[in-house]
C-alpha cells in the first residue's frame, strides 16, 4: 500500500511526540474505558436486577402488623390497586455454631407452599421450597459464608430452643440480593447474619403465630401509577385493626435501594470520569495542535504553495487529533470488556443476583467511539483552525515577536529588584502566555482534587465510624427484648451482667410527618441524661433531649422537611393508640441510620404506657452475649464492636479503589504537565537556545522552567483546594441517600498528602520532560528556518 | 505568451498608513524565458512573485495565463493552478524536515497526474543516491536541489524561485543556476528567478529590474551567460 507523503509526514510527526501522543491517548483510553464499562455494568445490573424481580414476583410492599390471620390476608386483595397479598411469618433468632464466642443470627422467614407466590426463591442448588416440616432453604451468601450445603442439618436457637432444621435447598431472593440485618450495618456480613426459608406451617407453630402471620406482602397492579400513595393508606388502614407496625414501599425496601443507589453511582462515575477525562485530553489536543500549527507556520505555506488545499492541509493536522481518538477508542473498547466483567464479578461477590453476567453491549462501543471521535475533532479543529488563516506568501516572513513587555507584578519594585534574572524570566514568561499558564494552573487543580477524593474518602469512613461509635453512641451493647416488659427487667440483667452502666429504652417505629412528608423510622425513647448518646447539632454544640420535645437525626430532618421549632406529627403503629404531636426540640449529627430521640418519660406519657421498655444499653466489660444471648425474653444483642470489626473488613475494598482513583489522578496529572511542559519548550526554543549561547548551561535552563512549574504548581495547589472540596462534595451527596451522610469533614492531613501527591506527579512529568530540554541543539534551532 | 500581466496594483494597509508594493505593473512573459527580476529588498518583486503564483491577490489589475484570468479565480482555483501550472523554490528551501528527499518530492507529485519520472528527476538534479536522506542529513545546495526537483516533478508550467541561491554559498550557488539553466533548457521550462544579486541577471535571457513597486527597466538578454562564468 502507498502511503501519502502527507500522513507519512503525520506519522512521523506522531513519532517524534510520542509522549504526548502516548499521554493524550492514555486520558481517552481511561475516559471511555470507563464510560462504555460503567454502561455496560449499569444496563447489566439493571436489566438483570428487573428480569430477576419479574421471575420472582418481587412485591411492591412490605409490611409488618402485630397479628393477622390468615383468613384476613385475602381481604386485601380486593382493596382497588392491590393484586395480590401474601402473609408471611418473619422473626430473627440466634443460629447455632461452633465457636461459642461467634454470634451468628438469622432471619426465619415462611414461605407458602404453593407455585406462583410473591417473593419466590430463585433455586441454586436443590429444592426451592422446604417441602417437609423440617427442612429450610438457605440464603445462598450465608450458605457460601458458613459453608452450609444442601443435606447438611442446621440449628436455629429460638426463644433459647434449639430446632434441628434439613437443608434442602440453597437459594436466592430478591429481597436480600444485598445481604444485610438492617439499615445501620452499612455493610453485609454474610457470615453474622443469614435468612432462613422454613415452612409456613413449621413457621407458624414455633414462633407462636397459629394460623396467622407478621407481615404481608403485597404486589400491586401498577406501581407506577401516580395514586399509589392512596393505594398504601387504603391498605393501611385495612391493616391498622391488625396492629400496623411499618409499611415499606419498594424503593425503600433495604437490598433493592441500595442497589439503586449503586446503579445511580455507576451512572454518575461513568458521566463524570468521562467528562473529566475527555476535557482536560480535548484541552491539550487543543493547545498542542495550536503550538503545532504555529511551529509548523512555513510548512503549512510551502504545502499551500505546492498546491495543497486549505481543507487537505487543515486534514493533515485534524488527523493528529482523530488519531488520538481511534487509538484512545479502540484500546479503550478493548479494555472496557475485562474492566467490566471484573467490575461485575465484584457485584456477583456482594449482590447475589443470580443471573447477572457479562453481557457485552455493542452500542456502547459505537456511542463511545463516536463521542470520541467527535469530541477529538472539535477539539483539533479549534486547535488547528488556524491553519486557513495562514497565507503562503505571508509564511514564509518571519513571525512577529511576541510582545514583550513590563508585567504588573514588576510594579512592585522591592519585589522586582531582588529577583535575579532567571527568575524574573519566569515571571514574565507566565504572564506574558497567560491561557497556557492558566491551562497548566487549572490542570494542576484537577490533579489535586481527584487525588484528594480518593485520599478524603478513605479516611472519612474512619473518622464516620468513630464518630458514630466513639462519640455518638457510647453504649458496648445493644440489647432489645423479645416484646416490651416493665422497667423491673433492668434489675434482672443486672443480676445476670456485671455493667458499669445499664439504662432502659423504648424502641418503637413510628411514621414521622410534616406536612405531606412522611417518613417511617425508629423512635428511641432515652432517659433525659442519658449516657450513651452525645447529641450534637455541630462539632461545638451539644444538644441534650428537653422535657417535652423530640430530636431527630439529620437524615430525617432533611427528607421531612423540618426544622428546630416544627410541630410533628408521629403516626403511630400502636394498636389502641393515638397520633403524637410533638415539637423539634434540636436536629443532631448523626451519619449512620435515621432516628428519632425523645425523653423516655415524655414519651411513656404520650404512649399511656408507664414504666415501659422494649431493650437497654449497656457498658460492660463483661461477656454479655454469651450470658444474656440464650435467655427468653432477650430478643438480640447487637456489640458495637462487631459492627465496627465488620467495617474493618471492608477496609480492603475501600483502599483498592482509593488506588485505582489515585491512579486516575496520576495519569491525569502527568499528562496535562508534561505536555504542557513539552509545549512551553518547543514554543520556546528559539529563546532557549539564545540563552545557551549567551552561556546558560542546560541544567540552568532547566531550573528555569521547573521554577515556572513549581510556581504553577502551588497555585495549582492553592486552587486545587476548593477544586478537591466541591469534588468530595460531589461524591458525597451521590453516595448520601436513606441510608447515611458523610459529612465533608476534611483533615488537614489530607491537605498535606494530596499536596504531596501532586507534587510528586508533577515532578515526575517535570522530570520526563528533562530529555527534550537536553535535546535541544541550540545552534539547529537559531539557524534553522525549516519546520 | 503564456503569462499576461495587466495593471497589477497591491497596497496595504499599515495603521492609518497605505503601503503601495506594486504600483501599476504591466509585463507580458512568453514560453521558455528564463527571466531574472532584480531589485532592492522592498522593491515589490517578492509580491509580484507571489501574485503571479498565485500565493497572493493584487488589489487592482489582471493577470492571464495560458488565456485564463487567474485574478478572478477563488481559493479553490487558485488552489488548482499553484497545483498543476506553478513550481515554487524558496530562499529556505522549504523541505518538510521528516520527509526524505525522494519523499519531499512524492509529496508533490502525489498532486498531479501527469508528474515526471521521481528517479529520473532526482538523477538529473544529482541526487540519485541520496534519496533516502533527511534534510537534516543534507547540505543546503543538496536540500536545494531536492527543493528544485520538487519544484519541476509536477511539470509545471512555471517556475518560479525566490532567491534561490541567497542562502548558499557562492560555489554551491552556481551549481543550483546551473541546474535551473539545464531545466529552462532540457525541460523547457519557463522560469522566473527573483533575486537582488545583480550578477544573476547575465544568465536571464530577460532581465527586469524593480524599485519601489514598479518596473524600471525591461532588458532582453540576447547572449545569456553559462552560469559557471558568473562570478560575484
Amino acid at each position: 500500500m502507498v502511503v501519502k507523503k502527507l500522513n507519512l509526514r503525520l506519522f512521523r510527526q506522531i513519532k517524534s511526540t510520542k509522549g504526548q501522543f502516548i499521554s493524550i491517548t492514555l486520558m481517552v483510553i481511561i475516559a471511555l474505558a470507563i464510560f462504555i464499562s460503567m454502561n455496560m455494568v449499569s444496563d447489566n445490573l439493571s436489566v438483570s436486577l428487573e428480569t430477576f424481580y419479574e421471575m420472582t414476583n418481587f412485591p411492591d410492599l412490605f409490611t409488618e402488623v402485630v397479628r393477622i390471620p390468615q383468613s384476613a390476608i385475602e381481604g386485601l386483595e380486593s382493596i382497588p390497586g392491590v393484586s395480590k397479598a401474601q402473609g408471611r411469618v418473619r422473626t430473627d433468632v440466634l443460629f447455632k455454631v461452633d465457636n461459642q464466642n461467634e454470634k451468628v443470627r438469622v432471619r426465619l422467614i415462611s414461605i407458602p407452599e404453593e407455585e406462583n407466590i410473591l417473593n419466590e426463591n430463585y433455586i441454586i442448588e436443590g429444592e426451592k421450597h422446604p417441602e417437609k416440616i423440617n427442612e429450610v432453604a438457605v440464603l445462598q451468601q450465608f450458605a457460601t459464608a458458613r459453608n452450609i450445603k444442601v443435606g447438611d442439618r442446621i440449628t436455629p436457637v429460638i426463644a433459647g430452643k434449639e430446632y434441628n432444621f434439613f437443608v434442602s435447598g440453597i437459594i436466592a431472593n430478591p429481597e436480600y440480593i444485598y445481604l444485610m440485618e438492617n439499615e445501620m450495618n452499612l455493610l453485609p456480613a454474610p457470615d453474622k447474619f443469614g435468612i432462613l426459608y422454613i415452612s409456613e406451617e413449621m413457621a407458624q407453630n414455633i414462633l407462636g403465630y397459629q394460623a396467622s402471620f407478621n407481615e404481608v406482602v403485597i404486589k400491586l397492579d401498577d406501581y407506577e401509577n401516580s395514586n399509589l400513595e392512596e393505594v398504601i393508606e387504603d391498605v393501611e388502614d385495612y391493616l391498622e385493626p391488625y396492629g400496623l407496625i411499618r409499611t415499606i414501599k419498594k424503593d425503600n425496601q433495604l437490598s433493592n435501594s441500595i442497589m439503586n443507589q449503586e446503579l445511580n453511582q455507576l451512572d454518575s462515575m461513568s458521566v463524570s470520569i468521562t467528562i473529566l477525562f475527555l476535557g482536560v485530553a480535548g484541552v491539550i489536543i487543543y493547545i498542542m495542535l495550536m503550538r503545532l500549527v504555529n511551529n509548523d507556520r512555513i510548512s503549512i505555506g510551502v504545502l499551500k504553495a505546492i498546491g495543497y488545499s486549505n481543507f487537505e492541509v487543515l486534514l493533515h493536522y485534524l488527523k493528529y487529533a482523530v488519531l488520538i481518538g481511534i487509538a484512545g477508542s479502540v484500546i479503550g473498547i478493548i479494555l472496557s470488556i475485562p474492566i467490566a466483567a471484573g467490575f461485575t464479578n465484584l457485584y456477583i461477590m456482594y449482590m447475589n443476583i443470580p443471573i447477572l453476567e457479562t453481557q457485552l453491549h455493542y452500542r456502547y462501543f459505537f456511542y463511545g467511539f463516536t463521542l470520541t471521535i467527535v469530541f477529538c475533532i472539535i477539539a483539533g479543529y479549534f486547535g488547528t483552525r488556524k491553519v486557513l488563516k495562514i497565507m503562503p506568501s505571508d509564511s514564509m516572513k518571519p513571525e512577529a515577536p511576541e510582545v514583550g513587555g513590563r508585567i504588573w507584578i514588576e510594579k512592585i519594585s522591592l519585589f522586582w529588584k531582588k529577583l535575579t534574572f532567571s527568575w524574573k524570566m519566569v515571571f514574565r514568561n507566565m504572564f506574558r502566555n497567560k491561557k497556557r499558564a492558566i491551562i497548566l494552573v487549572l490542570g494542576i487543580s484537577l490533579t489535586y482534587g481527584i487525588t484528594m477524593v480518593p485520599l478524603y474518602m478513605s479516611l472519612i469512613w474512619n473518622t464516620l465510624f468513630d464518630v458514630q461509635y466513639k462519640v455518638f453512641q457510647t453504649m458496648d451493647y445493644n440489647v432489645v427484648f423479645s416484646k416490651p416488659f416493665n422497667e423491673n427487667i433492668i434489675k434482672d440483667i443486672s443480676k445476670i451482667v456485671d455493667s458499669e452502666h445499664i439504662e432502659p429504652k423504648i424502641e418503637y417505629p413510628f411514621e414521622l410527618q410534616n406536612g405531606w412528608k412522611k417518613k417511617t423510622i425508629n423512635v428511641i425513647a432515652l432517659k433525659r441524661d442519658t449516657k450513651v448518646y452525645n447529641f450534637r447539632e455541630n462539632e461545638e454544640t451539644p444538644i441534650f433531649l428537653e422535657e417535652k420535645g423530640i430530636i431527630l437525626s439529620e437524615i430525617v430532618a432533611k427528607n421531612l422537611n423540618a426544622k428546630k421549632g416544627d410541630i410533628i406529627t408521629l403516626n403511630n403503629y400502636l394498636p389502641g393508640k393515638d397520633d403524637i404531636t410533638v415539637k423539634i426540640s434540636g436536629i443532631t449529627e448523626q451519619y449512620l441510620g435515621s432516628n428519632a430521640y425523645i425523653d423516655i418519660d415524655y414519651f411513656r406519657s404520650l404512649l399511656g404506657e408507664k414504666d415501659l421498655v422494649t431493650g437497654v444499653y449497656i457498658n460492660s466489660e463483661d461477656d454479655v452475649i454469651e450470658k444474656l444471648q440464650d435467655i427468653k425474653y432477650i430478643g438480640k444483642v447487637e456489640s458495637n464492636r462487631d459492627m465496627m470489626d465488620t467495617f474493618m473488613e471492608y477496609m480492603d475494598l475501600i483502599i483498592y479503589s482509593v488506588g485505582v482513583m489515585m491512579i486516575f489522578g496520576a495519569i491525569l496529572g502527568f499528562a496535562i504537565v508534561y505536555n504542557v511542559t513539552i509545549i512551553n519548550i518547543n514554543e520556546r526554543s528559539l529563546e532557549i537556545s539564545s540563552l545557551r549561547v549567551l552561556g546558560f548551561e542546560k541544567k540552568d535552563v532547566y531550573s528555569m522552567i521547573s521554577k515556572e512549574n513549581s510556581i504553577m504548581t502551588i497555585l495549582g495547589i492553592l486552587l486545587g483546594i476548593p477544586v478537591g472540596r466541591a469534588m468530595c462534595g460531589g461524591i458525597i451527596s451521590s453516595v448520601s441517600e436513606d441510608l447515611m451522610t458523610i459529612p465533608l469533614l476534611i483533615e488537614p492531613s489530607t491537605y498535606l498528602y494530596t499536596a504531596i501527591a501532586t507534587v510528586i506527579f508533577v515532578v515526575i512529568a517535570q522530570l520526563a520532560t528533562m530529555k527534550k530540554i537536553y535535546q535541544i541543539d541550540f545552534m539547529d534551532a537559531l539557524k534553522s528556518r525549516t519546520s | 505568451m503564456i503569462l499576461k500581466v495587466e495593471n497589477i496594483s497591491k497596497f496595504y494597509q499599515m495603521g492609518e498608513v497605505k503601503v503601495t508594493a506594486l504600483n501599476n505593473v504591466s509585463l507580458e512573459i512568453y514560453d521558455g524565458e528564463f527571466i531574472v527580476i532584480l531589485g532592492p529588498s522592498g522593491s515589490g518583486k517578492s509580491t509580484l512573485l507571489n501574485i503571479i503564483g498565485g500565493m497572493d491577490h493584487p488589489s487592482e489589475g489582471k493577470i492571464f495565463v495560458s488565456g485564463k484570468e487567474i485574478t478572478k479565480f477563488d481559493d479553490k482555483e487558485l488552489t488548482l493552478y499553484r497545483r498543476n501550472h506553478i513550481g515554487f523554490v524558496f530562499q529556505f528551501f522549504n523541505l518538510m524536515a521528516n520527509l526524505t528527499a525522494r519523499e519531499n518530492v512524492e509529496l508533490a507529485t502525489e498532486l498531479t497526474d501527469d508528474a515526471l519520472d521521481i528517479d529520473e528527476i532526482l538523477n538529473e538534479v544529482g541526487l540519485g543516491d541520496r534519496t533516502d536522506h533527511f534534510p537534516s542529513q543534507m547540505s543546503g545546495g543538496e536540500q536545494q536541489r531536492v527543493a528544485i526537483a520538487r519544484a519541476i516533478a509536477k511539470n509545471p508550467v512555471l517556475l518560479l524561485c525566490d532567491e534561490p541561491t541567497g542562502s548558499l554559498d557562492f560555489k554551491t550557488g552556481i551549481k543550483i543556476l546551473a541546474l535551473l539553466k539545464k531545466v529552462n533548457e532540457v525541460h523547457k521550462k519557463t522560469i522566473i528567478v527573483i533575486t537582488h544579486n545583480i550578477a544573476i541577471g547575465e544568465m536571464a535571457t530577460r532581465v527586469l529590474k524593480m524599485r519601489s513597486g514598479e518596473i524600471v527597466e525591461d532588458i532582453k538578454n540576447e547572449n545569456p551567460m553559462d552560469p559557471e562564468r558568473i562570478e560575484w
